[in-house]
């Protein structure tokens, strides 16, 4: 009975093409769009060129160090501020008049860099050029100090050695950040108007009395229709992970080349797909439960809404945070621990007892989700209008 | 067959008590049709959910073919064919034969009993044309034909309809109508509500009036016209009304 229930709700969900289009290839589409930003974003660095603004008359030794900078253009202009303003440069740079002779003569040159920092490609101009100036600044200071009988050492009174724990690229972060946030939101928006449907729709479309004059049980209805919805975000959220894996692994560079899951390759996408059953399962149940209240599908939507911003408050809690600075909580905590625990896998991290900790803390919560749900599924007030 | 004993029926609306039944008390006999009389309020809805198991008696107690609806509500349902409005109760996405299929087996009935059930509902509703069609689209005639064959597709013995006409045109009206006289000729116990005195002039030998919540009259039509000297079953409601056994304000 549950089976045949369980298939029609899927059937009668599935069949819902508009809705499914939307829920489904937004996500997707999103998911794409981010994939090809965070991608763009990593390589920005790498062919872009910028522009910088100069006045005419630079002296050879000025044009030499600015020359000296890698992916910057020079353009000789008449009016700095007007060019910047116009968008024909990113940054300009201003020797005072007498620059050459002040340095010459040991004195300080003032340079001015002028610049809109709300614009990023001014910011990684203006980080480009300051380099750059620090190292011609090095160089005249060194030249200063053999003309004045003086060890440049002596000037470097702390050496700093960095050295980096992690063996992991950079990007994998991003990877790690963008990953469990879309699943997150492709399951829970996927699965949102199946579960409108399934409790408010058929009380306003008068479908729930007629389900329950029938002999079947209620904890079975209630049951067959959480596994629905929780199906559909399940299918939502292996189609979502399936398009991002392609995605990277054919059309990007640089997040490919973050991604090395090593050895335990099917181990991780084993028990990511592990997880996604449980997320989609914890969402269905809270969705399940907007739904009983709601009287009609619009209002069911209208308590879902706020529930769906679950699924991206967890960043707030992970962002920012290495794997090994998550604490206990971090995977005890529901809809956070999803996204600590994806954090884990994509690092290529493969902890039972989190994981085991997340499926228990899931389940624990489910469990009792459900049991509110069959306590309001009882009463004529919430089943019937 | 369908024993209501002292019903009452309350609902808490926050710290408001509203009583939707009070005391009401009648039995409706083997292959009887029922109108149940009474205006949008009356608690005829309440009433026919609370035979149908829908609702637990606040006080009283009802009993369906010899179950109590409380206590033996799964026996019931099994006996029971329950439509509420007219061609309402339908998924739209799946056809006429998925939604048929589909009750018949939450009603547990074998693949080879539901086929044979569905083609004899096909036969008697006329429903050949669109039996693999999706719902949707469906004009509210074949969409009640659907529904009611929905209603009905495990053979109950009693089925309850509510206001099963409203909203209709003139022609999915008479359909309703002409499948109604179908049962009653089949011998199916059936109580349905309704505002239309014509209808229930029609199609129903006994007739039950409600008023907020209270049962006005219960009894045979024929005794009821010859006892109020009329065949106008308007003037007599309303006449019920105004008189009342209390004095019933209207």
């Amino acid at each position: 009975m549950l089976f045949n229930i369980y298939i029609k709700e899927l059937i009668d969900s599935l069949r819902d093409k508009r809705t499914l289009l939307l829920t489904v290839f937004l996500p997707i589409l999103m998911m794409t769009a981010l994939t090809f930003f965070y991608e763009n974003m990593i390589s920005g660095d790498e062919g872009e060129t910028y522009t910088l603004a100069v006045e005419s008359g630079l002296s050879s030794e000025q044009e030499m160090v600015l020359n000296n900078i890698e992916n910057v253009e020079l353009v000789t202009v008449e009016d700095l501020q007007e060019t910047l303003l116009n968008g024909d440069a990113q940054a300009a740079i201003v020797f005072e008049a007498e620059f050459d002779e002040k340095v010459q003569a040991g004195e300080v040159g003032n340079i001015e860099i002028i610049g809109d920092t709300f614009s990023q490609n001014t910011s990684n101009l203006i980080y480009l050029v300051t380099s750059q100036l620090a190292e011609y600044e090095r160089i005249l200071v060194t030249e200063r100090l053999i003309n004045a009988d003086v060890d440049p050492g002596i000037t470097q009174a702390v050496a700093i050695e960095q050295t980096e724990l992690s063996t992991e690229d950079s990007n994998i972060m991003l990877l790690a950040l963008l990953i469990p946030m879309i699943l997150a939101i492709a399951i829970s928006v996927g699965s949102s108007p199946a579960a409108a449907d399934l409790f408010a729709g058929e009380k306003e479309r008068k479908t729930m009395e007629a389900l329950l004059m029938t002999p079947v049980n209620r904890s079975t209805l209630l049951l067959a229709k959480f596994l629905t919805i929780s199906s559909v975000g399940t299918i939502i959220g292996l189609l979502t992970l399936t398009v991002v894996i392609i995605e990277i692994a054919f059309f990007t560079e640089h997040l490919k080349a973050a991604v090395n899951l090593g050895d335990q390759m099917i181990l991780i996408f084993a028990v990511g797909i592990i997880i996604i059953i449980l997320y989609s399962s914890l969402m269905g149940a809270v969705l399940m439960i907007t739904s009983i209240i709601g009287k009609t599908v619009k209002e069911a939507q209208s308590y879902a809404s706020p529930i769906l911003m679950l699924a991206v408050v967890p960043l707030i809690f992970i962002t920012g945070l290495s794997v090994n600075e998550f604490t206990l909580n971090h995977f005890i905590l529901p809809f956070v621990n999803i996204f600590a625990i994806i954090t884990e896998l994509i690092f290529g991290i493969v902890n039972w007892q989190h994981i085991l900790i997340v499926i228990g803390s899931n389940l624990a919560v489910i469990v009792i989700i459900f049991i509110i749900s069959r306590i309001l599924f009882s009463k004529d007030k919430w089943v019937i209008d | 067959m369908i024993e209501i004993k002292n019903v009452t029926k309350r609902f808490q609306d926050k710290k408001v008590s509203v009583t939707a039944l009070n005391h009401v008390s009648f039995k409706v006999g083997e292959g009887e049709v029922v109108g149940l009389l009474g205006e949008n309020g009356a608690g005829k809805t309440t009433l026919l959910r609370s035979i149908a198991t829908l609702h637990t008696p606040t006080e009283g107690e009802i009993n369906v073919g010899g179950y109590d609806t409380v206590k033996q509500s799964e026996k019931i349902k099994r006996r029971i064919g329950v439509l509420f409005g007219g061609e309402t109760g339908l998924y739209n996405r799946l056809t006429t034969r998925e939604n048929l299929e589909y009750f018949a087996s939450l009603y547990h009935l074998s693949k080879h009993e539901t086929k044979v059930r569905i083609d004899e509902l096909t036969k008697m509703f006329g429903m050949r044309d669109f039996l693999d069609r999706k719902v949707d689209g469906f004009s509210k005639g074949m969409r009640q034909k659907v529904a009611i064959a929905r209603t009905i597709i495990h053979d109950p013995d009693i089925i309850l309809f509510d206001e099963p006409t409203t909203g209709l045109d003139i022609t999915a009206s008479n359909v309703f109508r002409q499948l109604v006289q179908e049962l009653k000729q089949e011998g199916k116990t059936i109580i349905f509500s309704s505002h239309i005195m014509e209808e229930v002039d029609l199609l129903c030998d006994h007739v039950a009036m409600i008023h907020k919540g209270e049962l006005v009259y219960h009894g045979e039509k024929e005794a009821l016209y010859r006892e109020e000297n009329s065949r106008d079953l308007n003037y007599i409601f309303m006449s019920k009304l105004v008189r009342g056994t209390e004095g019933y304000a209207i």
